[in-house]
């Protein structure tokens, strides 16, 4: 069969996982992936924790799809803004959008609006140095509270309360965490929906907390025993809880870092304050029927991901043709824009395959109706174009970024938009 | 002879080391690269010589290409005394269980009677090493050992020992 030409939009985990099944599928196709960034990887570079530098390991993966594997990057360029579309399907015979899911779900109650209440994803930019956050400036006061129990809300508890010498070898720039830590916060209490047994994140993040100097933990309800949970996860997740609680009765006499407070089974109601956060009022606990009220300084708000753009299509709540990827003939979705917010990498990995399997089944049986043999980018506004950066334009901008890494840092990323596109669009040595 | 680099995956990383493994044995032997989630006990039993990759994901689990091969391992349990294997593994030392996903097939496919030839290799995702180029380096430490037997299809329990 003929092979087609192929549109991915977002060059995040899944947009390139994307990439990699076609391209296995059809070694001759052509494949391009645009980002509105001029650097790749999403959430691989801008959502994963920057001190988790393992996690990001995924990248030489999809490096490679870029310098050996014929995929073309395009960075700099914005569907809606540098071409519709509607131009993007003229210009391909597939066009798949991996834009993800970029904006903080609100709580939904009075007063999330007020000052002082962040969103996870953001707060997770801006330590991640995420052009868009620069204007960031978080004030968390001595007391925050973090609303979400998943992955999401641990990683922004550990970044905001881990010992600063902790973060040796990892790729937090020191500007980051000091616009982040402006003052050291004295109190964390995270609050969860769910019970301890069900909460969602993994007993691994907890047991990292658990090896941070100068924390104490407490938990405001009774933990089930470990041994009491047949599922291997719970069992885990619970004995984990168990070995903070018990670490905070053998050091919180000598302990002068951060307080962080675990609390179960309690619903928001209400963000409380006047010009900015000052409390936040919960029900639920125990009986169903009590009251929590926590002072506060500022809400962190980990209770999961939006669409960014409403205009966009394909937001996972949109009414679509099919729950396999198809959007409309040769439109597809993939990853966290298909199925929700929910899935590590892995999944998306798994997601993305199913997908090109959906588009190698159509494109058979489509044959007659949808003939391929669209040209590509060079069909797209001349314009476009013209401004797009290129993969050699990221690995000068990834080459400088490792060169400028301060002491005890893998990099120091750049957070300036302007300065990371003069890098992307320098002519190189030797070349046109 | 053929080698066959099998692997078993979660993120991909174990694919692309497999992948690696065989541009480096190429032009030497026939080589292909298969993943677990496609490969049959019965075919393992089949052969002379394997070179396994796998990853570790969760709490020290098996990547999710390898469960439903290990799940058939136990379920069949093939006699594998004709078997010698090489393993590659992948892990983060960040996690306390670094590694346990290699082991665990290992230790399944020795304890069927397959027997494991030379050290086994390691990546360390915390290292910021290359996965790829360590595991070509840890390729050519068991071809400098093993090699000749393993080339010549003889890598039997002889060539262990």
């Amino acid at each position: 069969m003929t092979a087609p030409s192929i549109a991915i939009v977002g060059a995040g985990p899944s947009g390139c996982y994307l990439a990699q099944a076609l391209r296995k599928q059809w070694a001759e196709a052509r494949i391009d992936i645009f980002d509105r960034l001029p650097v790749p990887f999403g959430l691989v570079r801008y959502g994963v924790a920057p001190d988790h530098p393992g996690t990001k390991a995924v990248t030489r993966q999809f490096e490679r799809l870029f310098e050996r594997d014929g995929i073309g990057f395009h960075g700099n360029l914005t569907l809606g803004r540098d071409f519709t579309l509607d131009e993007l399907r003229e210009a391909y015979d597939v066009v798949a959008l991996a834009t993800g899911l970029a904006a903080d779900r609100r709580l939904g109650i009075p007063g999330d609006d007020l000052p002082g209440v962040y969103g996870a994803g953001a707060l997770t930019r801006r330590l991640n140095d995420h052009p868009d956050e620069q204007g960031m400036r978080p004030d968390l006061g001595r007391r925050a509270v973090i609303i979400g129990q998943g992955n999401v809300g641990i990683d922004v508890l550990r970044l905001l309360s881990k010992p600063e010498a902790a973060f040796e070898g990892s790729e937090l720039s020191p500007e980051a965490l000091a616009a982040c830590r402006a003052t050291p916060l004295a109190r964390l209490d995270i609050v969860g929906r769910s019970s301890a047994a069900e909460a969602k994140c993994d007993a691994a993040m907890l047991r990292e907390l658990g090896r941070l100097a100068g924390l104490s933990f407490h938990f405001h309800a009774t933990l089930p025993a470990p041994e009491s949970v047949e599922d291997q996860a719970v069992s885990l997740r619970l004995a984990a809880f168990h070995e903070l609680a018990e670490r905070h009765t053998e050091s919180h006499t000598e302990s002068n870092g951060c307080q962080i407070h675990f609390h179960f089974g309690w619903t928001p109601e209400a963000v409380l304050g006047e010009a900015r956060v000052e409390a936040v009022r919960f029900h639920g606990g125990e009986s169903g029927r009590e009251t929590l009220e926590l002072a506060a300084d500022s809400l962190i708000t980990a209770i999961g991901f939006a669409q960014h753009d409403p205009d966009l299509p394909g937001a996972p709540d949109a009414p679509r043709p099919d729950d396999q990827g198809r959007l409309a003939p040769g439109l597809y979705c993939t990853g966290w824009l298909r199925r929700g917010p929910r899935g590590t990498i892995p999944e998306n990995r798994q997601d993305a395959r199913a997908v090109a399997a959906t588009i190698a089944a159509d494109l058979v049986a489509d044959r007659a109706e949808r003939p391929l043999g669209r040209p590509g980018a060079a069909a797209l506004p001349a314009a476009a174009i013209a401004r797009a950066t290129d993969f050699a334009g990221w690995k000068r901008i990834q080459a400088v970024e490792a060169a400028e890494a301060p002491a005890g840092r893998l990099c120091r990323r750049i957070p300036d938009l302007a300065r990371l596109l003069e890098i992307a669009q320098a002519t190189p040595v030797g070349g046109p | 002879m053929t080698i066959h680099v099998i692997y078993g995956t979660e993120t991909g990383n174990a694919e692309m080391v497999a992948d690696d493994l065989v541009e480096a044995l190429e032009g030497d032997a026939t080589v292909t690269a298969r993943d677990l989630a496609d490969f049959d006990p019965a075919e393992v039993a089949e052969r002379d010589f394997v070179i396994l990759v796998s990853s570790t994901y969760g709490e020290g689990e098996l990547p999710n290409s390898a469960q439903p091969f290990f799940a058939r391992l136990e379920a069949q349990a093939p006699d594998l005394s004709g078997l010698t294997f090489a393993t590659f593994g992948l892990g983060d030392s960040f996690y306390e269980t670094f590694n346990h996903g290699s082991r665990t097939l290992a230790d399944k496919l020795r304890e069927l009677g397959a027997i494991e030839l030379g050290e086994r290799g390691v990546h360390d995702a915390s290292s910021g090493e290359l996965p790829g180029e360590v595991a070509v380096e840890w390729l050519k430490g068991l071809l400098g050992a093993h090699g000749a037997r393993i080339m010549a299809g003889e890598a039997t329990a002889e060539a262990a020992s």
